[in-house]
Parts: C-alpha cells; structure tokens; sequence
C-alpha cells in the first residue's frame, strides 16, 4: 500500500477535527487564537497520533529501518571524506578476509566432486609399531608416519584389498587407486606425458561418476585378459587434445603400449584427493604392462601401494563396518602368507571420512593458509578500531544532534538503533566493495599458489554461497561491533550540557568530549599494538626469506638450464641408454651458448633426495649414512662445485658403471665425496684412495647362502673431495654426501653463458636429430626451481608483508582521523595559545607529539605482545631469533617514521589555525 | 467497544464520536481526543467499522464519516457479553456471593 495516501488522507481528517473543535471552544467566548490552542491541547501530540495512525496501517519496524537507511545514506552523502575513508578501510580488510576465505573455502571446506560424498570412508590403518614390508609407496593422499611409535598410513596391499572384496559384504564399492607417473604418450602426434593413475574397475561406480563421453572403466576391465582401455581427465581432454570428440574409440599407446580410449570423465571430476589431477586413468591390473620391473608386485602382501575408499552399503553403521576390517587387517597382517605385524603390534584399520582425511595438497597449504587467515583477521580487528574510533569521534560531533532527538521524545532504542543501522550500512558497503576486490585478488592468489605446482592443483576460488555467507556475515559482525560503542554512548548523553555545547562554550562538554578522545585515543593504540605483532611477524618471515635466499648453496644456480628427456620409446636400457645420454650430453655441450653439460639423476634443490647407509673399514654392520648421488660426466665442471682434491670421473668409469648395471654385478667403483664425508668419517687420513661401502665376510656369506649367484659387493674407493653443497633444500644442513658415476640417464644441466631459457630451441632440434620420437619435460631454470623450492616461505613473506602493510596503512589513518577531529575540538584553545604567543613550532611539536605518544605506547606493548605470539611462527623461520633486534628496530622505526607523515598533516592545518576567527568562533 | 457503541446510533466523524463518548460518559472519561484515531484506524484495519469521506449537507464540508459493518456489529455483541460476564464477575466478588 502506497505509504503517503492514508498519511495525506489523516491529516485532512486531523484538521477537520481541530477546526470543529475550535469552533466549538470559540462559542465559549475566547479569541480565535485561544480557541485553536485549546483545541490543540484537548488533541494532544498530532505528532505521535499520526505515528501511531500510521503505525496502524504499516508494520513499523520495516517502515522505520528503511526510514534509518535512508537517513543514514544522507548523513554519509553529507560526510564524503568521513565515508570514504570508512568505506576503504573497510573494504580492504573485508576483501582481504575474503579472498584468504575464498582460498581456505576452496582448499579445505570444499566438498569432493563425487556423488553423495558423506558415506565415502577411507582405509586407514594403525599400528604400535613399525610394519615389516618390503615397502610403501605413497603421493601424500592421507596423513602418513612410518617411523617412531605409532604408525599410520593409507596405503595397502592388493592382497588383504582383495581379502576386504571376497570377505566381507561391507562395502556397495571399493574406489582403489595408486599413482602411476608420467607416462610418454603417443600415436596422437608428437610424444607427450601424461600423469596417469591406476584405478580399480569399479572406482568411477563406486565414487557415482559418470562419462561426458563415451564410457568409465567398468570392473571388466580390470581383469588380465582384459583389452587395455584408458579413461582421460575432462580438463586434460579440453585444453591438451583440444576437446576432440573423435578422440573416444581411437588407440594411444602409453610407454609404447597400445591403450584404447573409452571415454571421458564428467567435468566435476577435477581430482579426488584435493591437488591430485591425473591426465589418464588406467585399470590396475595394467600395471604388469606398463611398469613390469616396479617393486612392489601384486600379490606381495608386504607392499602396501594402493589406498582405497569404500563405500558403505546402506544399513551397514561405519562402527559395524570398521571393526569388521579391522579385525580382517589384522588377521592377515599377523597371520598371512606374509606376516607384516606380531600381535603385540596390534595393527588396525580406521574407517575416516574421505571428505576429511583424504588430505593432498590440503596438507602443504594448510600453515600458510591459516597463517594467512590469522593475520587478515588481525587486519579487520584493526580496521574495526580505527573505525570505532572515528565513528565514535563523529559521534560526540553528533552529540547535539541525539540531544535534541532525545529532548523532541526520540526514543532511546530508536536512537540506537540508528546508530547501528549507520555503522551496518558502513560495513555492509565496505563487505560489497571487498568482494570486487577479493574476487580478482583470490584468483592472483590461487594462481601463485598453483604457478610453481608440478601439475595443475585443481582447485579454483569462487566466490559461491559459502564466500559471500562469510562476507556478509562479517560484515554484519564488523557493523554490530562498530555501532556498539557509540551506540552505548549515546545513552549517557546529558541532555543539558550536550544542548548547550553549540550556543556558549559549556565546560562540561569539554569534559565527556574528553572521555571520549580517551576511548579514542585507546582504540588508537590498541590499533597500533596489533600492527606491531603483524609487522613482526611479517618482518621474521621476510627476514628468514632473505636468509634462504641468500645461502651460498655452493654452486652457481644462475644461468644452469634443466631438462628432462623421455626416451621410453627408444627402447634402450643398460649401457645403450647410458651411451645415448652420454652423446647426448657432448652433443648439448657444444651448443652455442652453452659452457658445458650434464645431466644426473636428481637435480640439485628439487626437494628430492636419495641417501644410503653403508659399512665403515673395520665395522661389521652399517655404520654410516650419507646423502647419495648419481652425477653424469662433467656435473661438477658445471654446476661449479669446486674439486679440493682428486679427479672427476673419466668416461671409462661411466662405461664401466653402466656395464656393471646392465649385467648386475657389483664392481669397486669411484665415487666423489664431499667435505662433510671427509669431516665425519675419515677426519684424520688422507682421504683419497679410502674405501668403504663393501660387505664384510659374514655378510657375504650370508647372501650367498641365499642365492649362490650372488657376488661380494666390494663398495667404492673415494677418488676426490668435492666442496660442500646444499642437497635437496635450502633449510637442510650439508649432510656427509657421495657421487658415484650414473649408469643410465638422469635430467639434463646445461650451463649457459646468457639466458638459459634461449637455448630450448636449439636442445629440442638436437632431439629431433636424435630420433626416438623422445619428449622433453620440465623444462626449468636453476634458479627458478630454487624460487620455487622457496614458495611457501616466499608465499607467507609477501602475503604477510601485504597484511602488514594494510596494518599499518589502517591504523595511520586512524592516528589521522583521531588527531584531525582533536584538533576541531582544540581550536579555541590552540587559537588562545597563539594569541598568547606560542609559535607555529610550539603548536606542531604538541600536536605532534601527542600523536606519536599513542604510537610510541602501542609500538611498546605490540612489541611485548609480539614476544608471545611469534612463538607459533618458529617452525616457519630460518636463522631467525624470536626477537631479532633488527626486524624488531626496523618495525618500530618504520612505524614512527609513518606515524609522523600521518601527525603531520593534522599538526600543520593546526599551526594554519588563525587566533581570530578561532575566537571570534567563540 | 465504546466506539462501537457510539456507532451503532448511525455513521458519523472522529469529532462527533469524540464529544459523544465524552458527553455519555458524564466527561467521566477525559482523553485526548487524538488518541481516538488510532483506535478508529485499528477497527477500520480490522474491518469493523469503515470509513468514507461525505458531504454533510448541514455544514456543507466534508467529514470522514464512519459506519458499523456486519462484523462490527458481531463484535459488539460478542464484547458486550463478555462486559456483562466480567461485570457481573466483578459485583458477585465484591458483593460476596
């Protein structure tokens, strides 16, 4: 119903009756006037009358919230600087709150892409001690510990999963699955990788996925007489075969094996493990084909190499179901063809939440994600002061105006209400302007998170239902918050005083205006404490950043250029492989622009890492451990590791390595060590020409009574000392390490005399002479790859630096806006002052002052507040103390130096302030 | 209900029923007259009594006359009696019955 007409149509009827009135009071003899008074009186308030007329026909409290908006949109189009520095400040800490949750959302609340998720259970096993198998494989699905007291992992072997298949009637479906790797994929044009994924043929029926096109793997095709089918990833099939509908139905050969494509999965279908994407998913049983040398075989109930999620038939309670399991675990682990447990060890199955456990690169993410949520949280806890703090100062600006609300009869409630309507609106602003902003920054976030990932992570922020929950929910808390103080304030208003404040001068005012500038000034320093802790502990990341990045890793990791090659399709092994990579290497040696290569197993500061324990002359069993690497020819000239004494290998050493690998025999062979070899195990000798590694008599013995074939490994004989350098990772110490010439192939170093990345070109026409349809992967530079062995601390150095600075940002503009308003309230007396004669200097020094007073107090108890806190940050930070002075000073320093330039402004209109128009003001 | 009372005699305007309910009630009753049109709207909102804007042919300006409707009739009957019990309720309690 239109509001206005019953209002209108009242106030016809209002003046009829006053008039009738009126004129009935006239008769009584009095004059006009009088009349209408009385008739008035005898009326009563035609104020509240029409109110509560109106109230009649509308329900009020929507009526009145809009009339608050209203008013209150009003009151903030009257203030622009006041709303837009509110608006902003807010925004940016509500957008930043957003885009960490958005990231956080999509990390780790996201439900799995898979039908009806909650009954999906994931076989996770326990037991009190170490389990004796041949081995465990595993690619971070679940929280895995293999050493110390309890062990828990959710790999398993195919055996006891078969036993869970054919003994129990738990399970609707056992989704399993193990990583199979890169595999080199041909026969659709040039040869590429694909990651694949062996899987059980009924995991796409178990997990309710279906086909976009074609078919799923069916259990059919996980049987060994099966035809080798492949289903390939929706999002692989999109962007690298270019969504070729043709593509179903046609063979591709994996590692040379011919493979037919079913179908495609359904686009949900990103990854089940969080972070996990494969390319192509293949049958388990397919495994004898395309991996027939790998380790862990089938049937070996001692290798534990495939995790699995069943589903729970319905009517069967996840208790029920567990403790069948576990029971059927432990049989076969303590009683089976292969025990892997003693009873004591008492090894057990847990039936965990998939949704939950199946944690991926849920796991890596988590501490900087929470680190990150921590410190935005803080920043919208000091964008709430700063805004508490102006609002209150513009409350008291406001003073007279509730005074005379509350002296007309305005209710009290609905004053407040206002108030609250007023910051909520703010808020409500600042939540819609944060989510434009959150929605560009989570995905310049998600996409760093993804830039340095081996493989795509899968996972994508969208500000969906759950984000924007979050944000208005924050919003709403944030504007709840804000009102409260102002809104508390309000109703101790004296009204006399308050009245009086704008016709004299009312010393009383002077007094609550005083309270509140102490509320004011409070908020003011808790802002800048908090700034303090999030400064600090910005500050020791960045500091332990700068620490990892400035390691002498001792080599040269500028300008070296790393690639790997395939040749899968070559077909060579033994020394024919070891003989291509050899000419390989001399053929990348002589390229322009490239000062030397080689090529190793592993590549320095990639995170992986091969070490080996091995016998000491004169000890019976292992003595020692070393870091162990496999070096191509010429590795040391190229990544410059400086030789302190001895030789590189010669090329008759690699030929002979690569024989003695091809006929299996263990021969006496060189190896290089490292001065931390040399410090730990032969300190006081020449180390050169020592020898170790070897079996001693009784082991020999022992072996040969096994297998007569076998023959005495004779161990190596050191042949030169190397410089110690970083391993796998910036933070792990140079461990005694040893090289031994590589037998077969390993990833290709080249060092280049310019940009490394100028010389692909010329590698892949190498490998387009060469022949073999071989595909070059991962091509990298050094130092790129040590960027990214840093993300994670660079990650949380910049993000937090960012929040800092946003801080910092937030709390000098509440330093600002504290010391503007002080100053309209100190303009009388700041005009006495220099009418008494202080100097421009007098009045900036004070206001000034007064400013870094409350900046000083705050830095002082952040900086007390921050000694406990940065105690959660020490397994982050690398040759940092908890309290370096340096981060410390610079913080503190840095802090001032801002809240000066923000003193500043306020303090020099004050010193503009002209005596006579500040009295005349009077 | 004392409205209604009012209204039962024939339709008539805010003043009228004002002065009336003053004048029957021996000026017993001394309200402001504006806390009348509250109560009016109410009834109105209720569908009670309703109004409409008439010409008075006597003063020759126009009124906001309101009448009883059907329901408002009910209503008094049905508020009357439940006077009457509570009345009666009151004199047996204080007479003691």
């Amino acid at each position: 119903m239109n509001s206005r007409q019953p209002h209108d149509d009242f106030d016809k009827e209002l003046r009829t009756h006053l008039e009738l009135e009126a004129e009935e009071q006239s008769g009584a003899g009095i004059s006009e006037r009088e009349a209408n008074d009385r008739a008035r009186r005898a009326f009563g308030n035609a104020t509240i009358v029409a109110e509560d007329v109106r109230a009649v026909w509308h329900s009020r409290w929507l009526e009145d919230a809009w009339q608050d908006v209203l008013y209150c949109l009003r009151m903030l189009r009257k203030n622009p600087g006041f709303t837009a520095v509110v608006v902003l400040t807010l925004a940016l800490s509500i957008g930043a709150n957003t885009a960490i949750f958005s990231v956080f959302d999509a990390v780790m609340l996201r439900s799995l892409p898979v039908a009806d998720p909650a009954n999906l259970v994931l076989l996770q096993w326990s037991a009190r001690n170490s389990l004796q198998v041949h081995g465990v494989w595993s690619n971070g699905d679940c929280a895995q510990e293999m050493k110390g007291g309890n062990p828990t992992g959710c790999s398993l072997s195919k055996p006891f999963l078969e036993d869970v298949r054919a003994k129990t009637a738990l399970f609707s479906g056992l989704a399993e699955f193990s990583e199979a790797g890169r595999f080199t994929l041909s026969g659709n044009g040039p040869a590429t990788l694909a990651l694949s994924q062996y899987v059980s043929g009924d995991y796409f029926q178990t997990l309710g996925i279906g086909a976009a096109i074609g078919r799923t793997i069916q259990p059919s095709d996980d049987t060994p007489s099966a035809p080798a089918v492949a289903v390939l990833n929706y999002g692989y099939w999109s962007t690298t075969l270019g969504a070729d509908r043709g593509i179903v139905g046609k063979t591709i050969d994996l590692k040379g094996l011919p493979f037919t494509i079913v179908g495609v999965a359904e686009p949900r279908f990103t990854s089940l493990t969080p972070g996990h994407v494969y390319d192509i998913w293949v049958p388990l049983v397919q495994r004898h084909f395309l991996q027939s040398h790998w380790n862990p075989r089938m049937e070996d109930a001692g290798a534990l190499w495939i995790v699995a999620i069943g589903r729970l038939k319905p009517g069967v309670s996840q208790a029920q179901a567990q403790s069948a399991v576990s029971v059927l675990f432990s049989n076969d682990a303590i009683h089976g063809d292969k025990p892997i447990a003693k009873g004591e060890d008492a090894p057990a199955i847990s039936l965990v939440s998939a949704q939950k456990d199946l944690v991926g690169a849920r796991g890596s993410l988590s501490t900087p994600i929470y680190l990150l949520m921590a410190a935005v949280g803080v920043v919208l806890l000091i964008a709430c002061a700063n805004v508490a703090g102006l609002m209150l100062a513009r409350a008291s600006a406001r003073q007279k105006e509730i005074a005379v609300r509350l002296a007309l009869g305005g209710g009290r409630a609905r004053i407040m209400r206002q108030l609250f309507t007023e910051s909520i609106t703010l808020s409500l602003m600042g939540g819609i302007l944060g989510i434009f902003l959150a929605f560009w920054s989570a995905r310049a976030l998600l996409a760093f998170l993804g830039s340095t990932s081996l493989r795509p992570l899968g996972i994508s922020a969208e500000i969906d239902v759950r984000v924007l929950a979050f944000t208005i929910g924050v919003s709403l808390v944030t504007g709840t918050i804000l009102g409260l103080a102002p809104a508390l304030r309000s109703l101790r208003v004296d009204l006399t005083p308050a009245l009086k404040e704008g016709a004299g001068k009312g010393s009383s005012a002077g007094h609550t205006g005083h309270a509140r500038i102490g509320a004011s000034s409070a908020l003011v320093v808790g802002q800048f404490a908090l700034t303090v802790v999030i400064l600090v502990g910005a500050g020791l990341l960045v500091h332990t950043l700068t620490n990892l990045e400035r390691i002498d890793p001792g080599f040269a990791t500028q300008n070296i250029l790393n690639f790997g090659v395939d040749p899968t399709l070559t077909g060579y092994k033994g020394a024919r492989l070891a003989a291509l990579y050899n000419d390989l290497q001399q053929r990348f040696a002589t390229l322009p622009g490239v000062l030397s290569a080689s090529y190793s197993e592993i590549t320095l500061l990639s995170g992986s890492l091969a070490t080996r324990g091995w016998i000491l002359p004169g000890a019976s069993h292992t003595e020692g451990h070393a870091d162990y690497f496999t070096a191509g020819p010429h590795f040391f000239e190229t990544m410059r590791i400086p030789f302190l004494s001895g030789r590189d290998f010669t090329p008759a050493e690699f030929l002979q390595a690569a024989q003695a690998d091809e006929d299996s025999v263990p021969y006496l062979g060189p190896a290089i060590v490292n001065e931390a070899f040399v410090r730990v195990y032969f300190p006081n000798v020449n180390p050169l020409g020592q020898r170790f590694g070897f079996d001693t008599d009784e082991d020999a013995a022992k072996a040969a009574s096994e297998d007569p074939k076998y023959r005495r490994n004779p161990g190596e004989v050191i042949i030169a000392v190397v410089r110690d350098s970083k391993y796998n990772d910036l933070r792990r110490d140079v461990k005694p390490t040893m090289y031994v010439p590589s037998d077969d192939g390993g990833t290709f170093e080249l060092r280049t005399a310019g940009y490394p990345l100028a010389v692909v070109s010329a590698v892949r026409e190498i490998l387009r002479q060469a022949g073999g349809n071989m595909p070059i992967f991962d091509i990298e530079t050094e130092s790129k790859q040590i960027d990214d062995l840093l993300f994670q601390e660079r990650l949380i150095a910049r993000m937090s630096s960012l929040f800092a600075m946003l801080a910092l940002l937030v709390a000098c503009i509440g330093l600002y806006g504290l010391l503007s308003y002080e100053l309209t309230q100190r303009t009388q007396e700041i005009g006495i002052r220099m009418a008494l004669g202080a100097q421009a200097g007098d009045v900036l020094r004070n206001v000034i002052g007064h400013g870094i007073l409350l900046a000083t107090i705050g830095a002082a108890l952040g900086a007390s507040v921050s000694f406990a806190v940065t105690r959660y940050l020490r397994t982050l930070l690398f040759e940092v103390k908890l309290s370096d002075p340096f981060t410390l000073a610079g913080v503190i320093g840095l802090l001032l130096v801002v809240a000066l330039l923000a003193c500043y402004i306020p303090a020099r209109r004050a010193t503009r302030v002209d005596p006579i128009i500040a009295l005349r003001y009077e | 209900m004392l409205i209604l009372r009012t209204l039962l005699m024939g339709p008539t305007h805010g003043h009228a029923i004002a002065k009336h309910i003053q004048r029957t009630s021996d000026e017993m009753l001394q309200v402001e007259h504006g806390s009348l049109y509250p109560a009016l709207h109410r009834l109105v909102k209720n569908g009670w009594i309703s109004a409409r804007w008439e010409l008075s042919k006597e003063r020759n300006r126009e009124f906001k006359y309101y009448r009883l409707t059907a329901l408002g009739r009910k209503q008094l009957i049905r508020e009357r009696s439940k006077w009457a019990q509570m009345v009666a309720a009151i004199h047996r309690v204080l007479n003691g019955a």
